[in-house]
């Protein structure tokens, strides 16, 4: 055998040793022998996005060596995407915060270098606190941006306790107008679709499959297998269309058409499932409103605004209807955030679902039957929460059913920060989050420039560290712990154990360590626990194990690491409505001045001389949007981003493949070289979100590509109500643009 | 006992989790020109009717191995279980094997200025695991198994793969679609 296992050894060692993965780690990361004894497998969650799939960690000598799919896990089905098998390139990328930090450079900009100088945690969270404070005692709570989503539990209750009336978070630009549609339709948002029984899917640009989404794409995979439809309407021919019986070119932001005309023919023809309906709707409450409204809806009218033949339309109405079960998924950013009119989109899609009779049935959307982990608030019952007062920076409080889901707006915080309260907001904790997120960055960060005091915590030194007065080094999911209650794949209840499969790199610490930190020093009455010790997060997490039945303690389910109960599945009969039915008109929204039931409004921006071209973004399947450009893997199969065009419109410009070309919109422009595909509808210009980022301490990442967000505009509140835009989406694909070679 | 890979492409989602463990298991650096494993698009056809199919290659560990035969050094072997495997203290980087493998399976590493290729994770396989890339595949759009029963699994050949008359590759191809089951 010519290579020996001492060569092989040497082979490895040396392909570590001479990586640039270690650059900066030597004193931490010591490159491991292969060798099977010292290897051990450990079960964890992946934090990459939101199922979390299973996992099982191959840790040898201390070192994170391989990432594979937990077998018997619900959400990966034992396996996991790209972005989920490389995740040791975050946690080993050298280019990580390590330390706290403060800049020494007042000036701010992603130009400057901010001179960071290393200080202790203690001095950090001091310095947090007492500038926090002050903001507080001085100009109030509301004074104070939280850039965040609202977990961990004890990052929610710091909020709570100090009465921070602006927590922001991204899910405008998400799914913000599909937890107001189905509140109010269905009884809640879920993000359950039980693919593998369904024999007919009508994907409204739901692009799962193209996103790696794996436990949506196993579920359509094995509907495959067993003679289920795919009829996919998408401007672009994605991952997704290719896998679909039938790919439309869809018009982009017409899809609202094509399904009020769907819904038109299905209830003019009687072909909706009659025993669902008439049991478990309001179809019969308001059935003739419903007949008259959706009459004007023809599959005639609906061609000529969406270029989907009025002839496929209805057949393919029929088909829904009639191929029992069908299921229209509505998914988060893929299709609920990207146009004015999403929120009508939004309600005609779940009408759909409603009259296919598979709301929480057998092949459709359902309801997640979870183990119930108990809150911290059940755990640790806190004193009351002061009222959150004063000005609500973003204008939420404007939108009232985008209110009540507490849900923040990306795309309106910029009008709020820099035009109706500049100089409102006087220090700001972001969690996360990079600029690159938002629509125009380029205004954010002036946003971020007009605060005061910035703090930021994240694992990498993203553009928005760049600007921060504090950075704190979080650590990542590989590092952390927790109790993953399955909600995708959820037809039974599932637990999975999140823990650390090395311990945290550094001095990274997790979002909720610094919550309970700051908590101390800002509003202590709200971390104690009734005997009057601190609140810790093991000690939570113990008593949450415990109580849910999963073990005595934490560290006696991790070692078990799966937990699985063999519910039966029971359809539900009541529905989380006012009336307890299924709602196609919603009175609610009726009450509030908005339309019942959705009708046709056009998108917010339309092709015009000066921008002749539908712009759309997508998320690539090596990438998990911004966060990961910077991983060694995913950076050397995707390292930045192209204009995708067809032929056509580039032989209309004189452009050639990977030629530079600018692509502006009225609010910015950005180059990249130009990708020629025969798989996008000609008038589209495409580009894929989460590159163009400027950090110089991101090595990679630094520079390559362009800021897909920079042609996306943000918008006003008043500019939404105007359009009639009810559940606030960000819009973030309603953008038209023009292109030309540089 | 030989082992081979399988390939269907119409379940492949192309996430480039192939790509990515095996990067991952086999420590493979980063940045230096080297992929053991590739995904490919292969796109045909036109607006509005194009098409597009996946491939997931590497090295097929041919039965009859032109690497090997290329290489003047002997620098390339092959395992009694099938795996062609490069010896790196006997390669002379003279990329002879480069140029006569149809699968682009043996690279040149940039930094190294060494050839290096896909080991079959040989080191996996004999503590009874099956190689990255199989083992990670979340739809079971490609597969591995012992040659005996890859072999009668599918077709030889598939579009965007060379001709397999000569080379005799360890990789089979599910070619039907969902329609013809």
């Amino acid at each position: 055998m010519a290579i020996s296992r001492r060569n092989w050894l040497q082979m490895t060692g040396a392909a570590l040793g001479g990586a640039p993965l270690l650059q900066g780690f030597e004193d931490f990361f010591r490159p491991a022998s292969p060798s099977a004894s010292t290897a051990q497998t450990m079960t964890t969650a992946c934090g990459v996005c939101a199922p979390e799939c299973g996992i099982r960690a191959t840790v040898q000598d201390g070192v994170l060596r391989f990432l594979e799919g937990l077998p018997g896990d619900a959400s990966g089905g034992g396996a996991l995407c790209g972005r989920g098998s490389g995740g040791a390139g975050l946690l080993y990328d050298p280019d990580r915060l390590k330390y706290p930090m403060k800049r020494t450079n007042p000036r701010k900009g992603l130009d400057q270098d901010p001179g960071w100088v290393r200080i202790s945690w203690d001095e950090a969270l001091d310095t947090i606190a007492a500038k926090f404070g002050g903001y507080i005692r001085q100009h109030g709570a509301d004074s104070l941006l939280f850039l965040s989503r609202g977990s961990p539990e004890p990052w929610a209750r710091f909020i709570n306790a100090i009465g921070a009336i602006n927590r922001v978070d991204h899910n405008d630009i998400c799914f913000t107008t599909d937890s107001v549609v189905q509140r109010y339709a269905t009884g809640g948002r879920s993000n359950s679709y039980d693919f593998e029984n369904s024999k007919y899917l009508l994907l409204f640009g739901f692009e799962m499959l193209s996103k790696c989404k794996i436990v949506y794409a196993q579920g359509m995979i094995r509907a495959k297998d067993s003679g289920a439809k795919i009829v996919c309407f998408n401007p672009e021919h994605s991952t997704t269309a290719r896998f679909s019986d039938e790919w439309y070119p869809i018009r982009p932001g017409s899809d609202l058409a094509v399904a009020l005309a769907m819904i038109n023919v299905i209830i003019s023809e009687n072909l909706h499932d009659r025993e669902f309906v008439d049991n478990f709707t309001n179809f019969k409450d308001f059935e003739s409103r419903i007949r008259t409204h959706f009459a004007q809806y023809t599959p005639e009218w609906a061609e000529r605004l969406s270029d989907v033949p009025a002839a496929a339309i209805t057949r393919i109405a029929r088909e829904f209807a009639t191929t029992r079960p069908a299921c229209a998924p509505a998914y988060k950013k893929s299709l609920t955030a990207n146009y004015a009119n999403s929120g009508q989109l939004t309600h005609a899609i779940t009408i759909l679902n409603i009259l296919a009779g598979t709301i929480d049935r057998p092949g459709g959307r359902y309801f997640p039957r979870r183990l119930t982990i108990q809150t911290m608030d059940q755990v640790y019952p806190p004193p009351a929460f002061p009222a959150k007062t004063g000005v609500r920076i973003d204008g939420r409080d404007k939108l009232p059913l985008v209110t009540r889901e507490d849900h923040g707006m990306f795309s309106t915080l910029v009008d709020g920060m820099l035009n109706k309260h500049p100089g409102r907001i006087k220090g700001a904790f972001v969690n996360y989050y990079t600029v690159l997120g938002f629509p125009e960055p380029l205004k954010m960060i002036e946003a971020l420039r007009s605060v005061e005091f910035t703090v930021v915590i994240d694992t990498l030194p993203t553009d928005t560290v760049t600007l921060a007065d504090i950075a704190l080094p979080s650590s990542t999911y590989l590092e952390s712990t927790g109790l993953m209650s399955r909600a995708y794949e959820a037809r039974k209840p599932q637990v999975v154990a999140r823990q650390a499969v090395v311990p945290a790199m550094f001095e990274s610490r997790s979002i909720g360590w610094v919550a309970i930190e700051l908590g101390k020093r800002l509003a202590p009455d709200y971390f104690k626990t009734p005997t009057g010790a601190w609140i810790s997060t093991s000690a939570l997490l113990d008593e949450q194990t415990r109580r849910a039945g999963l073990g005595a303690n934490f560290a006696e389910f991790r070692r078990i690491g799966i937990f699985d109960r063999d519910d039966r599945f029971v359809p539900r009969t009541t529905f989380a409505t006012a009336t307890g039915k299924c709602q196609i008109y919603i009175p609610e929204f009726e009450a509030r001045g908005y339309p019942a039931l959705p009708d046709w409004r056009p998108r917010r921006d339309e092709p015009s001389a000066r921008y002749p071209y539908y712009y759309l973004t997508y998320l690539p399947p090596v990438h998990r949007r911004n966060s990961t450009q910077n991983n060694p893997i995913a950076h050397e199969i995707m390292p930045s981003n192209a204009a995708v065009i067809h032929p056509m419109l580039a032989e209309r410009h004189k452009i050639r493949h990977g030629q530079m070309v600018r692509v502006s919109s009225r609010v910015g422009s950005i180059e990249l070289p130009a990708h020629l595909t025969e798989r996008i509808r000609p008038d589209c210009v495409m580009v894929a979100h989460g590159f163009g980022h400027r950090s110089r301490l991101m090595r990679l990442a630094s520079g390559k590509g362009a800021r897909d967000g920079d042609l996306i505009p943000g918008w006003s509140v008043e500019e939404m109500l105007a359009h009639g835009d009810f559940a606030g989406s960000g819009c973030i694909m309603d953008a038209v643009v023009n292109i030309e070679p540089v | 006992m030989a082992y081979g890979w399988f390939f269907d492409a119409k379940r492949c989602i192309e996430c480039r989790a192939c790509e990515v463990a095996c990067k991952q298991w086999n420590q493979v650096e980063t940045g230096v020109n080297v992929r053991y494993r590739k995904l490919h698009t292969i796109e045909t056809g036109a607006y509005p009717q194009p098409r597009a199919t996946a491939l997931s290659l590497a090295c097929n560990h041919c039965d009859n191995a032109l690497c090997q035969k290329a290489c003047p050094v002997k620098a390339i072997w092959r395992r009694d279980d099938g795996h062609v495997l490069i010896d790196r203290e006997r390669c002379v980087s003279c990329r002879m094997c480069q140029k006569f493998c149809p699968y682009d399976a043996p690279q040149f590493n940039t930094r190294t200025r060494q050839m290096e290729k896909c080991t079959g994770c040989f080191d996996r396989v004999d503590q009874k695991l099956k190689p990255a890339c199989a083992t990670i595949c979340p739809t079971n759009a490609l597969q591995w198994g012992p040659w005996a029963e890859v072999a009668g699994k599918g077709a030889d050949r598939v579009a965007g793969f060379k001709t397999p008359v000569t080379t005799r590759p360890r990789m089979r191809f599910v070619t039907t679609d969902w329609s013809t089951k």
